[in-house]
């Protein structure tokens, strides 16, 4: 594993680049087919409401619909979105068309017309009779005794209290020399991916469907419109050959494909349905809004002796991935930085604003947003570095986390050296020191991400390499690529392992019926778990066409070795055939049919990373620029540099973006979504971005292929925590609140000036870092 | 009641009835198959819709095709050359600038724009002329250096 | 999307004969970024869209030392930003339009439509207001100018008649020694709307203030000149303490409202700040032209 590599760790151009530079990429909008219908949906302008009647019949009347479909058309049983395995990560708590309107957009009718603007025109002519409920948007409200009762569980709770524990807490407590106590709250992210949800279901002959989705998990849909249709899976082709963005809000279902699929079957006429922009903000899935109360003990010197907490994440209507959300968000809370006396509680608590789901970092980033405030907190009072802080709370190889997981690797330290450097942080002023307007502080947070879904969903991927008579190879595999790379690292490892060029190899992804099975795109699992799957099939392939040079070469298989499409015989360079001469079929003999299949059933595993901001603040505006973000990151191998470079930038806007100034707002009274677009929901522009430096540590010591782990969430996880611990830098002014936005900063600032400032007290609790002195 | 209107799209002449609601882009997408620019927002926030009216960067979006009557427009797939693709869509190809791809189509165009008026600019001036496209895979940066590529050249 | 017949007339009495005829179920067009969202959103259902466009009367960029600068209603936004005329006459017109939007909606939306659209937070006003800009109508009963600080009635409301059409912008010719700034508040580089727009132009003759304008927008219903706060600094000499002096008289002057994108509270703190910041601008740039 540590030769030179010849195409792992080249920045290969991407399989599929050129077809989407040309226009030439169909995404599922641009699939057009004959007769094809376009569906729409009609939204609840309450946010908890019964349906008393609905009557579509001018609906139906209106020239040019084909079909109108309420809740009492379509089967009325719950589902999870996702079938199983997955769906232990979720609730089982979702209808195709609901009796009841559980927000403000839920889906109460369905109609096929010839246009979308026929379409409009009927979902207009659907009169709906609610009997409006009282509805709360608040999870703490939510809790409460007397609260609205949103699916009839106890507190409106999703799950059961999630509860992590190790040591003795109490104990902890009784040892810290100080205690610290904070609330921390985040905002309701959104993914915001460029290409709205949209499906398109084609029927066929004999009952068989096929369906189009923009979905990261091709087999997943596949599975739950089996499960909740009735259909059996082998009568259910998906495609997504090509998607315009997921970051995990596009693995699993709610009501978009269901409908697609019975609109096609009831009109037996192709269907599409594409979301608008404002219905991809308001009926898709945001990332969990989420309080903390976060308490730790710690001695003198910085070590941590407890750490409680609660973590209370606002599901939205329904539950979605808020059990796996709740699980992942209170194991990170409780596995950075090591703490031997640990009590964490998660809560997930439904309401009536939108639907929290799946988004990168599935938790960690609110959990983080909390613990790296507060550790910055800690620095600040004891007088300690930030850095030597975490240093001296880092976890080991081989320790265990409180989860039970273990950590086979970790260059943390290594990730705050380089970043330490990268950023120059020993230009840092004592926080708020400086006495113009504008003011410059650097940050820094850390973070950790699992490679993987364990422990609620036992992972495996599975993969076939074909060899063709020629010499080239296809890749068959059911991951889906939703721009973060993933055919091209597949590939790669694929060429590399068996011995061609990147260009040998097609990747043929996103097929159902072409396969093989695959759990999706999501926890940063496909090059570390899928490619694990991939080097097996490949090491299967070689063996075969290895025995099949061997007779040609007159040599035994040992002496053969393979690289950019020729095998060699070790040692006598001059005896070399290539790919295409060991395949060539011999008249008179049988062809050569070669095929290997992989699977790969690997241990968790985690990378790391650090992360530092620069910013300067406004004092008279508070509004905040960014100036240079480093991020280190440990990934044990980079498969393709400039692919896992890209996918950290990504990750940096993202969470720069929530740090500053993304929030989906929903109006506290009504429950309406007040800036489903993107003039009010903010993204950062080309223009608003600063000099960003990324930096991997690669030291290879991963199960993954040629060594690698994951990285795709971990690029935004510590982004929101570095952009706040540098605003606190330049400022003195703590924001324990997403977003930190012009007017909170500029709030807070004027009233830090305003307060006066104590000593600091060498013994005692601090209850709020507002009482802590600089 | 349909209106005959006449454009030249990607160099050729088109004579086409369009209901004078149809945005360029619909008509682009839907009637001329030509569905390289992509509905992003489908309200001129995100321009994943941009193509070139005479020239200039527009989000199709945006606008009816009706207004668009007797000017020229220029697609995404108008950039080829027969089969050999234009400097900056290998640029991007070749720097990594493209992720999941919705985004590129429109960033391309403006991109084109810029060069054709500014063949020199400066990193600030690649990143003021990118402003009205929005991404959400790549942060920006192999986009910028994708353009600036060709700006040295 | 709402669906509507469509004309696309070649001269301006056309036009003004079309409007007429059609009256409240018409609605003009010359780039039609905002009116074609709302078409889309069906907040806007007229039955007939009118297009001035393809007026070539009223597509120009011109400047001459008695009327000062004049644009054509269907000038684009972009067109005015990328002016040298623009740029070497009036530079704040130039950079208020660079910060409308996208350079893709610049080269559709037109200055008419920012100006007749009337939204609170419009881009071009304050600028135009600071340096006493006026339009001029054309309508069945012929043409009249109305300054732009008149113009302005109520969010989204203009003294326009049923049959009319604003036909040109008007800026009063460049005087020596002047300088005006347009600070657009908001959180992105580009793309945002206005949480708070300020523009400030002042003129100096031997060391005092003889013209001033200051404009707000985005703080009240409409854009709209402060007033009170011009007249603390008309006739002086600039200095600091009377420059905080307009700038605090200015923030009583605004009537914010809070919404999604900020709240009131903060809108009037940064009228204060803003003002300061372009009083102190808008004099540098009138010190530097006295040079």
């Amino acid at each position: 594993m540590k030769k030179m590599t010849s195409v792992v760790g080249k920045r290969v151009p991407r399989v599929d680049a050129l077809e989407k530079a040309t226009g030439a990429a169909k995404y599922t909008a641009d699939i057009h087919l004959p007769g094809m219908l376009f569906g729409k949906i009609k939204r609840s302008s309450y946010a908890h409401a019964r349906i008393i009647h609905i009557d579509t019949s001018k609906a139906a009347q209106l020239p040019g619909v084909k079909a109108v479909l309420t809740w009492e058309d379509v089967p009325h049983t719950p589902h999870a979105g996702q079938p199983d395995p997955r769906a232990s990560s979720l609730a089982c708590d979702q209808y195709i068309l609901a009796e009841k309107a559980c927000f403000l957009g839920d889906g109460v009718a369905a109609v096929a017309a010839v246009s979308e603007d026929v379409a409009e025109d009927a979902l207009d002519l659907i009169t709906v009779d609610y009997e409006v409920l009282p509805a709360v948007f608040d999870a703490e409200q939510a809790l409460q005794t007397g609260a609205p009762s949103i699916h009839g569980t106890d507190r409106n709770l999703v799950i059961p209290p999630v509860i992590i524990q190790s040591g003795d807490i109490e104990l902890g407590f009784a040892e810290a020399d100080f205690i610290f106590e904070g609330r921390y709250s985040t905002s309701r992210h959104v993914p915001a991916f460029m290409e709205p949800y949209v499906c398109v279901c084609r029927p066929e002959p004999g009952g068989k469907l096929t369906v189009w989705s923009s979905t990261q998990a091709p087999f997943m849909v596949r599975g739950s419109l089996s499960e909740v249709l009735g259909i059996p899976m082998n009568l259910i082709r998906v495609l997504s050959e090509h998607m315009g963005g997921g970051f995990g809000a596009k693995q699993d279902l709610y009501q978009l494909e269901y409908l697609t699929v019975l609109l096609a079957q009831r009109t037996a006429r192709p269907v599409k349905m594409e979301y608008t922009r404002a219905e991809t903000f308001v009926a898709g899935r945001s990332r969990h809004p989420v309080v903390v109360e976060l308490k730790q003990g710690v001695k003198r010197d910085g070590t941590l002796t407890a750490r409680q907490a609660r973590f209370i994440a606002n599901s939205g209507a329904y539950g979605s991935h808020g059990p796996g959300i709740t699980w992942v968000g209170s194991q990170m809370l409780s596995s950075l930085h090591k703490c031997p006396n640990v009590q964490i509680e998660g809560l997930c608590v439904y309401t009536n604003a939108p639907i929290a789901g799946a988004f990168r970092g599935y938790g960690a980033p609110q959990a983080y947003f909390a613990l790296e405030t507060q550790m910055d907190e800690i620095s600040e009072a004891l007088g300690l570095d930030p850095i030597e802080l975490r240093l001296r709370n880092q976890f080991q190889p081989g320790d265990i986390g409180p989860t039970g997981l273990p950590f086979e690797s970790n260059q943390l330290a290594e990730c705050l050296k380089r970043g330490a450097q990268l950023i120059g942080w020993q230009k840092r002023h004592p926080a708020g020191s400086t006495k113009e307007v504008l003011k410059r502080g650097i940050g820094v947070a850390t973070e950790l991400h699992a490679a993987t879904a364990y422990p609620d969903t036992m992972e495996v991927a599975s993969a076939v390499v074909v060899m063709n008579e020629d010499g080239t190879a296809q890749l068959r595999t059911g991951a889906a690529d939703l721009g973060t790379g993933a055919k091209t690292v597949l590939a790669q490892i694929a060429a590399e392992e068996l011995g061609l060029r990147y260009e040998d190899i097609r990747v043929i992804a996103g097929d159902t019926d072409i396969g093989p099975y695959d759990l999706g795109a999501y926890a940063s699992r496909t090059t570390y778990i899928v490619g694990g799957a991939v080097l097996r099939a490949a090491a299967e392939v070689k063996k075969q066409v290895f025995a099949r040079a061997a007779v040609k070469l007159a040599v035994s298989v040992e002496m053969l070795e393979s690289d950019l499409g020729m095998v060699r015989v070790i040692d006598a360079p001059e005896r070399v055939m290539s790919f295409r001469d060991v395949m060539k079929p011999v008249r008179g003999e049988t062809p050569p049919i070669i095929m290997g299949h992989g699977i790969f059933a690997p241990p968790n595993d985690y990378s790391f990373a650090a992360q530092f901001v620069e910013v300067e603040v406004d004092t008279e505006t508070g509004q905040t620029r960014l100036l240079q973000v480093v991020a280190v990151h440990d990934i044990g191998k980079a498969i393709n540099p400039a692919g896992a470079e890209g996918q950290v930038e990504g990750g940096l806007h993202q969470g720069m973006g929530y740090a500053l100034i993304e929030d989906m707002v929903v109006d506290p009274v009504t429950g309406k979504t007040l800036n489903a677009n993107f003039v009010d929901y903010k993204l950062l522009t080309a223009q608003d971005m600063p000099e960003i430096k990324v930096d991997f540590i690669e030291s290879g010591d991963s199960l993954g292929p040629f060594g690698a782990k994951g990285v795709a969430e971990d690029a935004l996880c510590p982004t929101a925590p570095a952009v706040l611990n540098a605003i606190y830098n330049a400022t003195g002014v703590r924001i324990k609140e997403l977003p930190a936005s012009a007017e909170k900063v500029l709030a807070a600032f004027q009233t830090r000036e305003k307060e006066e400032i104590s000593e600091p007290l060498l013994k005692g609790t601090f209850r709020d870092s507002n009482e802590i002195a600089n | 009641m349909k209106q005959i209107i006449h454009l030249v799209v990607n160099k050729e002449a088109i004579e086409i009835g369009v209901e004078p609601w149809w945005t360029l882009l619909d008509v682009l997408r839907d009637q001329l198959e030509l569905t390289g620019a992509k509905k992003g927002c489908d309200r001129g926030d995100c321009g994943a819709c941009t193509v070139l009216l005479d020239g200039r960067p527009v989000v199709s979006c945006t606008t009816l095709a009706v207004q668009s009557n007797g000017h020229s427009i220029t697609t995404i797939e108008g950039l080829l050359s027969g089969s050999q693709p234009h400097p900056l869509q290998q640029a991007f190809v070749d720097y990594g600038a493209v992720q999941c791809g919705f985004c590129t189509p429109g960033m391309v165009m403006s991109a084109v724009a810029l060069l054709d008026e500014n063949p020199h600019p400066t990193e600030n001036e690649v990143r003021a002329a990118i402003q009205g496209n929005l991404c959400r895979c790549t942060g920006y940066s192999k986009i910028v250096e994708a353009i600036l590529s060709l700006a040295k050249a | 999307m709402h669906r509507f017949e469509y004309f696309a007339p070649e001269t301006l009495p056309d036009a003004i004969s079309l409007l007429h005829r059609y009256g409240s179920t018409a609605r003009l067009i010359a780039g039609g970024t905002d009116l074609i969202t709302a078409l889309k959103e069906r907040t806007e259902k007229p039955g007939y869209l009118i297009n001035l466009a393809g007026i070539s009367e009223l597509c120009f960029i011109k400047y001459d030392h008695t009327y000062g600068l004049r644009i054509g209603a269907a000038t684009t936004v972009r067109e005015i930003e990328k002016s040298p005329l623009v740029q070497a006459t009036f530079p704040v017109i130039s950079s208020a339009a660079s910060t409308l939007a996208s350079i893709q909606i610049r080269n559709l939306a037109t200055a008419a439509g920012n100006i007749c659209r009337a939204s609170p937070s419009a881009d071009l006003p304050p600028a135009l207001l600071a340096l006493g800009a006026s339009v001029r109508l054309a309508g069945l009963a012929g043409q009249r100018s109305v300054a732009l600080v008149d113009f302005f009635t109520g969010p989204g409301k203009t003294v326009l008649q049923p049959d009319e059409i604003l036909i040109e912008i008007l800026v009063p010719p460049i005087k020596p020694c002047s300088g005006a700034i347009y600070i657009k508040h908001c959180p992105r580089r580009a793309m945002d709307l206005a949480s708070i727009g300020i523009a400030a132009a002042i003129t100096l003759e031997e060391g005092c203030c003889s013209e001033i304008g200051i404009a707000m927008g985005a703080v009240a219903p409409t854009p709209r000149r402060a007033h009170q706060a011009e007249a603390v600094l008309r006739s002086k000499p600039v200095t600091t303490g009377l420059i905080e002096q307009a700038a605090e008289t200015a923030a009583f002057e605004a009537s914010p409202i809070s919404d999604v994108r900020a709240s009131a509270a903060y809108r009037r703190q940064m009228v204060k700040v803003l003002v300061c910041r372009a009083l102190q601008q808008a004099f540098e740039l009138a010190q530097v032209k006295c040079l």
